[in-house]
């Protein structure tokens, strides 16, 4: 099952949503790269590589604001692993809700990925 | 004009103090057209670059030591300045790789590269008023290899006369005229200390 990372300036807030996603989709795995290690807010390259590879599963990756988009891009270079691992250009919430379903249906990242696009592109 | 491993060793240590000393004014800043952690966040970032870079001593070559740079301030600065700062750097190592000293067409095109790297990863073009405002003109006077403090002077006082366009700046449009962007000191505060070593 495709795994969604969800990277967020803020903890609570990726947190928050993640205990949204597990109503709608409670067996997708989500995982979190939020906020900088000492718990205050910001994104962190390292902090998300070192989530992507706990994969268990290829992944799709959605953002926040600004530098969480530059900071996914950056660890998805830096990212050594066998997944196939993609960032998605979708608003965090509804693109979220949307993957952790789509996910929970068995599709592939390719598939997620052309869902969050017809869904959001408008 | 030429760099060699050791100024730029030295180059970055001197911005590491040339930061600290503007902390307050970087924050100062991004408070009124940011969110008020660029200087805490540089000044992290550089602090740590300093540390490694006084214990290291000389490096083998521009690459080696360009890298421990990039992925130093990756790991330690936060913020979009982070990423953008970092992916500069990550650009020059690839360009120095094995080098002890560059010049003329060749330094300029490193800086050329990181310059595309710095827009590229910010999605960003000259005259939105980021940092991308200095290090384009930086790059095309080095290219001529005119007056890097000059060209650097003249760059910090169109890009504060500008309306942001890019980033969180953009959210507090009309706002930013006449306001300087952080990003933009912190790169003339770094590319100001190049400068100094390359016109020696």
């Amino acid at each position: 099952m495709v795994n969604l990372v969800l990277v967020s300036h803020s903890e609570k807030l990726a947190a928050g949503l993640k205990e949204l996603l597990a109503e709608m989709a409670p067996d997708t795995p989500v995982l979190v790269a939020a906020g900088l290690e000492d718990g205050s807010i910001g994104t962190d390259a390292t902090r998300i590589e070192e989530t992507l590879n706990t994969l268990d599963d290829d992944g799709v990756v959605l953002t926040d604001i600004g530098s969480a988009t530059m900071n996914t891009e950056l660890a998805l270079e830096l990212y050594s692993g066998e997944r196939t691992v993609r960032f998605i250009d979708a608003p965090l919430v509804e693109g979220a809700f949307l993957a952790a379903v789509l996910s929970g249906q068995s599709k592939s990242v390719d598939e997620i990925e052309d869902g969050l696009k017809k869904e959001f592109s408008k | 004009m030429k760099l060699t491993t050791e100024q730029l060793r030295s180059a970055l240590i001197k911005a590491a103090e040339q930061i600290e000393q503007h902390k307050d004014e970087l924050t100062d800043l991004d408070r009124e057209i940011g969110d008020g952690d660029h200087g805490i966040n540089m000044s992290r970032g550089f602090q740590a670059v300093q540390k490694t870079l006084e214990e290291h001593g000389e490096y083998e070559d521009l690459g080696a030591l360009s890298k421990e740079v990039g992925m130093t301030l990756i790991k330690t600065v936060g913020g979009a300045s982070g990423p953008l700062y970092g992916t500069a750097f990550v650009k020059f190592a690839g360009a120095f790789k094995g080098k002890t000293e560059v010049e003329g067409a060749a330094l300029a095109d490193a800086f050329h590269e990181a310059t595309e790297g710095i827009k590229s990863r910010g999605k960003s073009e000259f005259g939105q008023k980021t940092m991308v405002d200095i290090w384009t003109p930086f790059q095309e006077a080095l290219s001529q290899e005119g007056d890097l403090k000059a060209a650097i002077d003249q760059a910090l006082a169109d890009t504060k006369a500008r309306i942001a366009t890019k980033g969180r700046a953009s959210y507090f449009g009309e706002a930013t005229e006449g306001v300087q962007d952080p990003g933009s000191l912190s790169s003339a505060l770094l590319l100001g200390e190049i400068a100094e070593v390359l016109h020696g």
